[in-house]
């Protein structure tokens, strides 16, 4: 193993509480180890993470002079941060020290083995040493940051992030695709569960924006180009399809919202007279009054379908799997909207489980009150619809009643639609925005960083990330604001060192590192009147496709140089012995 | 941002769970400076207590912990545990004034290295909060093993009844946890530290601490003195020399004492301790006082005194006897530096009545005197009258008849129920053959030839008046006479302090007249205490008053004023209720051990003891029913094991006043309790658990390191969820969904698989409400997974005979009706309820509630977080039910509001 002679190494090993213990024997991966050269001592503990243990690694990194540490416990993404900061408390560049992943890698891959896994461990955590031996202090690069963010979506979730973000001194660009800002809430009427009107909220929201010096709201504007880096983004906005708007933003929110399912023709009789959507039935509601009709006609009953285009694990093409979350309460609100409205309406519910959840179970208490009859029905045997005379049928199986069949003649059949991703696909490429499975805007945790995406400084927020209430899409669209202001408030931003680097002796420019790098950080450069390679360190990522493909060899990764991968593969390979 | 100078902080945050830590991190980020307050002695709130967490299945500790460590070590972050909020109200400028609390940890968290010594030390073991109960943590504890800070405190709800109402400062309850935990020289050594006379005080002593134990109101109290017996039994046969010797003298002050009972002896031990020359100097014979002569040896045998004298005497105290003091004068002019007054009561008190003076009447303390000595009276045969109703009378009577009295009428002015005696003692009397006579006040000794012969009493109709003042009445035709020998009058106590009338300052009734909290007289020098100064007492109290004197003499002595400090340092006495309240209703019934005493035609006549010493088993049984009332019980170990020395009993609460910009409350939510579905089982049946319960039994830090049912730990095989416990349930006042329990139900039926692959799992449901992103997808794989669902409310549970149990459920889709299934375990999915604290802490009532007693959003559409108070916030569940991901959400929501308030009005630092 090539080693700097004289390192001073500190290495740590995590229980994990038993995560990582119950399937890799940590006390012999310490003894193992222990024998290297470079290594001065080795402890396992039950919680490294601990503020307990932190302290007494910051004590012995001070005590021992330790140059450099290797902590084997879990996946860099929940501690590296964690350890790094620990390292400056304790004095120690925080690049000298390497996390080495024996959860993830180790004891969560190989249940089965208890001694492979240790095995493994033992692999992994020289390559660590390995690695940190030949470590140098890096420092962090600084960024000033622009305290500007830009809103897409002029919804709820982007109104009120821009008056959020204004709020705190932060001003914004908000773009709007649509003539009119608003979104899908403008049209709407009560909204539950408090019972203000959609158009009214949007109206009140879009007056306190456009009353802001802060806030630019560009309706008919497109992102079509996005370039730079958190704290620094430069964006081209398209505005009316004729004008170019360039903006400088630190950060940005988006909050394009969501669609709302639109059935299949004939799914559920979706198309036959009489059969519309939640939406559809929430307009019709928003303009009645006194008499309540549908096409002229008196509705005297109504029957709702649930968990249209939700839940759809029965379905074989493209199903939506995931529960819409709104839509049941979406449907007893519009239920006591109509008993409000014309109490002797009837209305049955055919749902597969209430979800009212939380304060929102008032809701269906009320309509059960108002005389709202409720029937289950399951995926597999959904309700057939059905016209006949004018007049529509549902034929359900009610589980509720052992499943009896029951038919039910109504006037209207209204489908408690989901909601679905918006497809925006010029967004997601300028954006480079991340999809989950769902099909949704995906964030990097649920938990750690529920409005963060993996792109730093770019922001999901409101419906665009996964069905939502109202209240729900305000919330997490204030949370990113939050973020966005945690981001900007102190001015600059500090940013990885652990990028490429261009030995300019080495670099003869064929420009093979501009070819592939796809963050276009290789600018060419003239040095010493020799035309070379330089690479902009704050727009790269340290991903390193450029090392491999510069025939002089001339680019490293700080923090993964060659002589270090080399030193890790060496170590990797070695016997467990 | 510069800095203003009006606030302390830029927010007070309240409860530092997953939503005060994300607030906090996310408005430090931003450069607010943030106090976070939380109560318990770790943050972490109860996410870091979860196993893992839905629906990701990851660790719920790995997703905490760097969040705590993060926010520990924010440098805009100030983390303040163990802390709470009295009040906060608003200023008139928008800033918002602050009353902080800081309870006492009891150790020193600078020192702590959270090495957990003092954890195994501890002798007191308390349900663990932090493990849902289903373990017991000690007194002194660390919250969890991943706490932030991971620093140890002591719980001590308060002092435990029996150690509050020692007057002398012994702690029964510590060394009773100490004979508990089998640590015999411990727990004598323990009390040694408050009381140098456990011999005496485990015969003789009342034990008002036995009146106040609070098992008492269950079974019986605990016998400590009986306890005491024991420990000191054991220590006196194994140690008949003391195993200290004299101590370093710290100075060259010397002190007298005067009087060698149980206040002088005291007094002189104290002073001894703290390095100062002693003489205690003593008119008779030998040292003791009241214990030496006034107490009858088959109640305080003598040997035991003269061990519990050598305590003090091993630590170089000289004891001079035969020596009546008569100036303090004098003492000054020998050069003693200070003098303590304890010459005790030495004397009878007299009443004028005709022939007083005959011989034939005896004085109470001259004839128990004589009764301890060598030349004990004779009073073979004869018959003897006791005069009074104390213990000295029944000490005298019962005296007279192991002296062989042919009779022996004991006759008092009070009623059988005003005796001043004991009643036990009375009745030990009685058994004997003492005749009682109530109600009786004496008129007249017979005379015959100036030897009495004879008593005459006439009946006393009251002994008190309306006031409660002595103040007796008689019926004067009323009249009853006995027939004499010997008349012994016992009618009180007088001190003996005539000698020293010139030197200080005497009440009417004889006593020194001397500052009751410092005992120092007129004349600086001069301590009195002991019954010099309070008139008759207990040895108890007087071993405090010579506590009591010779820490005020050191104080003296060292020159430091006397009001620099208070001599009782107790913490409150802990509410006795809240004791019972959470002792568990099914505690083992365990009666208390009825003290042997030898056949009583064995003892009647005999001056030897008649009680016997408490096996070990009877003591370690006695010791186990206490119920550790006020949770610490001082016993002291950690103190001893703590290589930090960081333990300090003198620690108290902190109150601190602050201004802050913002206030934002995260105080979280509180979990049904399932005994409020007495239906269910849950408190009754060991195997019905609940929700939280299961996930401690499952998280990385799990009390068992195994799934196991509580009753017999052996693995369920068969385990039904609840769901729905306490939550759209109008019995118990909760109408609405708690959001989180179908979910972590499905997360726990999903480990449970994994760790009991052969257990089946049926979860009982109204609605499975998986709304969450990616939530019916976990739906959908638990069922995957092979967990039953049964849509069905859940009734009742019986407990079969082998602790299965009996699950009575409404078959809403099979055929109607009810149902039975058999579980071997039962969860419990308890819901989510508010907590009260939040919004008493606004006095005016400004803080509004919505109809769920949650703390209310005023505009929850569009200003999540706001509340009634403009510059006040709630985040996460304090606001209503939420699941991580939306409190997350909603707390960050929430900082956002903080900022912004913090813009508008200026107040940011």
């Amino acid at each position: 193993m090539m080693e700097m002679p004289g390192r001073k190494l500190g290495v740590y090993i995590c229980h994990c509480g038993g995560n990582i213990s119950d399937y890799v024997n940590v006390e012999r991966v310490a003894d193992v180890v222990e024998g290297d050269p470079s290594v001065v001592t080795v402890k396992t503990n039950i919680f490294t993470c601990s503020d307990a243990t932190q302290q007494d690694m910051i004590a012995e990194i001070q005590e021992k002079k330790l140059d450099g540490i290797v902590i084997a416990s879990c996946s860099p993404k929940l501690h590296l941060n964690t350890f790094r900061a620990m390292a400056e408390r304790a004095g120690l560049n925080p690049y000298q020290y390497t996390q080495v992943n024996i959860r993830e890698q180790c004891s969560w891959a190989h249940t089965h083995s208890k001694d492979a896994a240790t095995d493994k461990a033992i692999k992994l955590v020289r390559a660590g040493i390995a690695r940190t031996g030949l470590s140098m202090p890096l420092k962090r690069l600084r960024v000033e940051t622009t305290p500007a963010a830009l809103v897409i979506g002029a919804g709820v979730a982007g109104l009120r992030a821009a008056l959020a973000l204004s709020d705190m001194g932060i001003s914004v660009h908000m773009i709007e695709r649509a003539g009119q800002p608003g979104g899908m809430i403008s049209k709407w009427g009560k909204m539950f569960p408090n019972g203000k009107k959609g158009s009214e909220i949007i109206d009140s929201l879009i007056k306190k924006v456009r009353e802001r010096e802060n806030i630019n709201l560009f309706t008919d504007a497109n992102i079509i180009e996005k370039s730079g880096n958190v704290g620094k983004f430069s964006v081209k906005i398209s505005v009316n399809s004729k004008e170019t708007i360039s903006l400088t933003v630190g950060g940005i929110i988006v909050a394009t919202g969501f669609e709302p399912y639109i059935p299949k023709d004939g799914e559920f009789g979706f198309r036959l007279d009489g059969v519309i959507t939640l939406p559809e039935y929430e307009e019709l509601l928003a303009q009645s009054s006194g008499s309540f009709k549908y096409k002229g006609r008196d509705i005297k009953t109504v029957a709702y379908i649930y968990c249209v285009g939700s839940r759809e694990h029965c379905k074989e093409d493209n199903p939506h799997l995931y529960c819409s979350r709104y839509c049941c309460t979406g449907a007893v609100h519009a239920a006591v909207c109509t008993g409000d409205l014309n109490p002797g309406v009837h209305q049955f519910h055919l749902f597969r489980d209430m979800r009212t959840y939380g304060k929102y179970e008032m809701l269906y208490d009320q309509a059960l009150k108002q005389g709202s009859i409720f029937l289950r029905y399951e995926e597999n045997e959904p309700p057939q619809v059905t016209s006949e005379d004018g007049r529509l049928k549902v034929k359900v199986k009610d589980r509720l009643t052992g499943g009896e069949e029951i038919e039910i003649k109504t006037d209207l059949v209204v489908l408690v639609t989901g909601m679905v991703p918006r497809a925006n696909a010029p967004l997601v490429n300028v954006l480079k925005l991340p999809i989950g499975k769902d099909g949704f805007f995906n964030e990097i945790h649920p938990k750690l960083k529920p409005v963060e995406t993996v792109i730093d400084g770019l922001f999901i927020a409101g419906a665009a990330q996964g069905p939502k209430t109202l209240s729900e899409s305000v919330a997490s669209s204030m949370a990113a604001s939050a973020k966005v202001a945690a981001l900007l408030l102190k001015g600059y931003i500090d940013l990885e060192p652990l990028v490429a680097k261009v030995d300019p002796d080495l670099c003869t420019w064929c420009g093979a590192c501009e070819q592939t790098c796809p963050y276009g950080a290789v600018q060419r450069i003239t040095c010493d009147g020799k035309e070379i390679a330089m690479i902009n360190p704050v727009l790269c990522k340290g991903e390193g496709g450029c090392v491999p493909v510069c025939p002089q060899q001339a680019i490293g990764v700080e923090g993964y140089t060659n002589s270090q991968v080399e030193a890790m593969i060496d170590a990797l390979a070695m016997e467990v012995a | 941002m510069g800095r203003n100078s009006n606030v302390d902080y830029d927010a007070l945050i309240v409860g530092a769970g997953i939503a005060g830590m994300e607030s906090a991190l996310t408005l430090g980020d931003m450069g607010f400076r943030v106090l976070l307050v939380e109560k318990e002695s770790s943050i972490g709130g109860k996410m870091i207590l979860l196993s893992k967490v839905f629906p990701t299945l990851d660790c719920s500790s790995c997703i905490s912990t760097p969040k705590m460590a993060a926010t520990a070590n924010h440098p805009n972050i100030k983390v303040l545990t163990f802390s709470e909020i009295d009040a906060v109200s608003k200023n008139l400028d928008g800033t918002f004034l602050v009353n902080l609390r800081k309870n006492p940890k009891f150790i020193d968290p600078v020192k702590c290295t959270g090495c957990a010594q003092c954890e195994t030390a501890c002798t007191v073991a308390i349900a663990d909060e932090f493990n849902s109960d289903l373990i017991a943590r000690r007194a002194a504890y660390i919250a969890f093993p991943q706490a932030v800070p991971k620093k140890a405190v002591i719980d001590r709800k308060g002092t435990s009844p029996c150690s509050f109402t020692c007057p002398a400062g012994v702690k029964p309850h510590g060394y009773i946890a100490l004979v508990r935990a089998g640590k015999y020289d411990e727990a004598f050594r323990l009390h040694l530290e408050d009381a140098p006379l456990p011999g005496c005080l485990s015969r003789a002593c009342y034990a008002p601490c036995e009146d106040e134990c609070t098992r008492g109101q269950l079974e019986g109290p605990l016998p400590i003195r009986a306890i005491k017996r024991f420990m000191v039994d054991r220590y006196y046969i194994e140690h008949p020399e003391p195993e200290y010797g004299i101590p370093e003298k710290l100075n060259v002050k010397r002190v007298a004492v005067v009087g060698s009972g149980p206040a002088g002896l005291s007094a002189a031990y104290f002073l001894a301790r703290s390095g100062y020359s002693v003489t205690v100097f003593e008119s008779e014979s030998e040292p003791g006082g009241i214990m030496r002569w006034g107490i009858p040896s088959y109640r305080l045998p003598k040997d035991i005194l003269a061990r519990d004298i050598k305590n003090i005497t091993a630590l170089g105290v000289k004891i001079v006897t035969g020596t009546r003091v008569s100036s303090t004068q004098k003492m000054k002019e020998d050069g003693f530096d200070a003098v303590f007054m304890a010459v005790g009561n030495t004397g009878g008190r007299r009443i004028s009545i005709p022939g007083e003076d005959l011989e034939g009447i005896v004085d109470c303390m001259d004839f128990l005197k004589s009764c301890n000595s060598d030349d004990r009276p004779d009073v073979n045969g004869k018959k003897v009258v006791v005069i009074g109703g104390g213990n000295v009378a029944i000490d005298c009577g019962r005296s007279a008849l192991r002296l062989g009295a042919n009779e022996v009428q004991l006759v008092c002015l009070e009623s059988n129920d005003e005796m001043p005696a004991h009643k036990w003692e009375i009745q030990q009397a009685v058994d004997e053959g003492v005749a009682i006579n109530c109600s009786w006040g004496p008129k007249a000794v017979s005379d015959v030839g100036g030897k009495a012969t004879g008593a005459e009493f006439v009946c006393c109709t009251s002994v008190f008046d309306t006031s409660g003042k002595f103040n007796p009445s008689f019926d004067e035709s009323k009249r009853k006479s006995f027939d004499a020998d010997i008349v012994i009058m016992a009618v009180g106590l007088l001190p003996n302090t005539s000698p020293f009338s010139s030197e200080v300052e005497l009440n009417r009734n004889g006593t020194i007249n001397a500052d009751k909290e410092t005992l120092q007289t007129a004349e600086p020098w001069i301590f009195a205490g002991g019954d010099a100064l309070t008139g008759p007492s207990m040895i108890v109290k007087a071993i405090s008053q010579g506590k009591r004197a010779a820490y005020y003499i050191d104080h003296y002595l060292q020159g430091m004023p006397m009001n620099s400090c208070h001599f009782d340092e107790r913490l409150p006495m802990v509410d006795r209720e809240a004791v019972l309240s959470r002792t568990p209703g099914d505690i083992s019934d365990r009666k208390p051990v009825s003290l042997k005493l030898k056949p009583i035609n064995e003892w009647a006549r005999s001056f030897g003891e008649y009680e016997s010493t408490m096996t070990e088993n009877e003591a370690l049984y006695s010791a186990n029913r206490c119920l550790d009332c006020g949770g610490c019980s001082q016993c002291r170990q950690c103190v001893a094991a703590c290589p930090a020395d960081a333990i300090s009993f003198d620690m108290r609460t902190e109150l601190e006043d602050l201004t802050v910009g913002s206030v934002m409350l995260s105080t979280g939510f509180d979990i049904f309790n399932a005994a409020n579905k007495p239906a269910l089982g849950c408190g009754r049946f060991p195997n019905v658990i609940n929700a939280m319960q299961m996930d401690r039994i499952l998280a990385p830090t799990r009390p068992y390191n195994a799934v196991i049912r509580p009753s017999d730990g052996k693995a369920p095989s068969n385990i039904a969820f609840v769901l729905c416990t306490g939550s759209r349930d109008q019995k118990v006042n909760n109408r609405i969904c708690s959001r989180v329990c179908c979910m972590y139900s499905l997360k726990q039926a999903q480990l449970l698989m994994g760790a009991l692959p052969l257990a089946d799992i049926t979860i009982y449901y109204i609605d499975i409400r998986a709304f969450g992103k990616g939530y019916d997808e976990f739906y959908e794989q638990a069922k995957g997974m092979g967990v039953y669902f049964v849509k069905g409310k859940v009734a009742r549970i019986e407990e079969t005979t082998d602790q299965n149990l009996g699950v009575f459920y409404e078959d809403i889709e099979g055929n109607g009706g009810t149902r039975r299934a058999e579980h071997d375990l039962v969860v419990l999915s308890v819901g989510v309820l508010p907590t009260q604290g939040a919004l008493c802490l606004f006095k005016d009532g400004s803080l509004k509630a919505d109809p769920f007693s949650y703390i209310d959003e005023v505009d929850e559409d569009l200003e999540p977080g706001k509340t009634s108070i403009d510059g006040v916030f709630v985040a996460g569940t304090a606001a209503g039910a939420r699941d991580i991901p939306d409190s997350i959400l909603h707390s960050d929501a929430a900082a956002a509001q903080v900022a912004a308030y913090l813009k508008k009005t200026g107040k940011a630092s």
